[in-house]
């Protein structure tokens, strides 16, 4: 319904566009493709790419693929069919975006992908990333130095078709694992989504009652994770997530969640929108396809300065 | 395959040939790793071996400015200091060090060793030398894109173990002397990555040598 109404308006924007010949610049369609919008990071990056597609002059169409790699092929189908100039990415699967990513080029159609990237290169134009290993190193030594170096502790997983699952998870391995006295007792995917982490908690802690902590690899499982410990009276234990969002963050204000690590989901849209309109004037970006964006630990001490994925300084 | 082209790439360089651009190839025959994670740790091993002791451990020597001297760069800015940033503009800037000074401070019992070190005479820290075996960062790597290239990497986690395989390599030629360091003398070279001019100097070293 959201998207056939929102590919509604972008048609009339075309339309639109066709009828003033001289304004013809001006409605030039940029493609905004993200999973859903209930994770706040991705409306953030939605959001983010949206104003400065809307500042440097373009329309733009803002779609949902809901992490279903079909979906996304037909919302490429979409996007292509509508003539868009560009089409910013967070997508829905390393391996199975790559044709729909080239399906795109093959139309003339350039791609900037943000946050995940895909197993080839030489398809899309840019592939901006947070530096997922950077981060979950971080996030990991202030899981570590809470703990004090030792105990119980269990992992939630991301959605395995998501590179960023396995890179945080190796971060955070890379750092604990050479910590003897840290001992893993639970591992288990809850596929970022909050509802799935509480059920996976609750069944990980009656297995496992002895836990001291809980390293998560996005917020919105740790937000569920501390929902299913605080119901069962678990309070002490510490959760640590990733992403940086304001949920993590007022959880923190309050004492309940210890850290997590932001990315810079805001910013990393804006400068795809920035490269996608570069390459459009010039026929590049003046950088090389794959970029890294470092993260920032936020904790009790930074927390107040963050803001819908970005640090005031 | 790729690591084949990316050292003949180097090796152009280093016959004179500038501005060279690294570029992919198919493999050409069937006792290259395979492209998947699997192959990973064979790949990662070639480029270490290729790449170590012939091209970062020079490279860092030859541009490595006594800690003084960064400072004082650093002063007017971090971008105009002459770093090397890692793969794109939101990525930390990469400094090679070499220089002396007093340990002044030793953490031997984390497995996160490091040394803190003063180079001024002021009896304060101005750099925290790593030793291991945990070691932060990605400095070794991100101090050579032109040998690192994260394009040319299948995805971050293959990176990431390149990263990981560097810090193990320098730290495992750490070799220090029975005993506390505090009040010696150490040499030391390596890289230091930092966000903002100010940020605390945090060195992943290639050489670490503390006076008896």
């Amino acid at each position: 319904m959201n998207f056939k109404r929102r590919l509604l308006l972008s048609t009339f924007a075309l339309a639109m566009a066709g009828a003033l010949p001289s304004l013809a610049n001006a409605a030039d369609t940029i493609a905004i493709i993200t999973p859903s919008h209930d994770n706040p990071f991705f409306k953030a990056e939605a959001d983010g790419a949206a104003a400065k597609a809307k500042e440097l002059g373009y329309e733009t169409m803002v779609l949902v693929h809901d992490d279903d790699a079909n979906k996304q092929s037909e919302l490429f189908d979409s996007a292509i069919a509508a003539g868009v100039k560009a089409i910013i990415l967070d997508n829905a699967g390393a391996d199975a975006s790559v044709a729909a990513v080239q399906k795109a080029k093959d139309a003339g159609i350039p791609s900037f992908l943000i946050d995940r990237e895909i197993t080839a290169s030489g398809v899309a134009v840019s592939q901006i990333v947070s530096n997922n290993y950077q981060g979950a190193q971080l996030g990991a030594e202030e899981f570590v130095k809470l703990m004090g170096e030792k105990g119980d502790f269990a992992e939630l997983l991301g959605k395995e078709s998501d590179t960023n699952a396995g890179i945080r998870s190796k971060g955070y391995h890379d750092v604990i694992d050479q910590y003897p006295d840290m001992k893993m007792l639970a591992q288990q995917t809850a596929n970022w989504s909050q509802t799935e982490a509480y059920t996976v908690m609750e069944s990980m802690l009656q297995a496992n009652p002895s836990i001291k902590g809980v390293i998560s690899g996005n917020d919105t499982m740790a937000m569920g994770a501390y929902a299913a410990l605080e119901a069962a009276g678990r309070t002490d234990v510490i959760v640590v997530g990733f992403d940086g969002s304001n949920d993590v963050r007022d959880s923190i204000a309050k004492g309940g969640i210890k850290a997590t690590v932001l990315q810079p989901a805001f910013a990393q849209a804006q400068l795809a929108v920035t490269q996608a309109d570069a390459f459009l004037k010039t026929g590049k970006t003046g950088v090389e396809e794959k970029q890294l964006m470092d993260c920032v630990l936020v904790n009790g001490d930074n927390a107040a300065k963050l803001e819908t994925f970005a640090l005031k300084d | 395959m790729k690591r084949m082209t990316l050292t003949a790439a180097c090796l152009a360089a280093a016959f004179g040939i500038a501005g060279c651009k690294i570029v992919k190839t198919a493999p050409a025959d069937d006792k290259s790793p395979s492209a998947d994670a699997s192959g990973d740790d064979a790949r990662i091993a070639t480029i270490l071996s290729d790449t170590y002791d012939a091209k970062l451990l020079p490279e860092i020597a030859a541009k490595a400015l006594p800690p003084i001297d960064l400072k004082a760069k650093l002063a007017a800015g971090l971008d105009t200091a002459g770093g090397q940033r890692g793969a794109g503009d939101g990525a930390a800037w990469n400094f090679a060090v070499a220089g002396q000074g007093k340990v002044v401070a030793a953490n031997l019992t984390s497995r996160a060793r490091t040394l803190d070190v003063d180079v001024d005479g002021d009896a304060k820290s101005d750099l925290t030398v790593q030793l291991g075996p945990v070691v932060k960062g990605s400095a070794l790597r991100d101090f050579a894109p032109a040998l690192y290239d994260f394009t040319s990497f299948r995805d971050q986690i293959e990176f990431a173990k390149l990263g990981r395989a560097l810090n193990d390599r320098a730290a495992g030629a750490i070799k220090l002397a029975e005993g506390d360091p505090t009040g010696k003398m150490v040499t030391f070279m390596g890289v230091i990555a930092l966000r903002k001019a100010t940020d605390a100097w945090l060195l992943t070293p290639t050489v670490v040598e503390v006076a008896p």
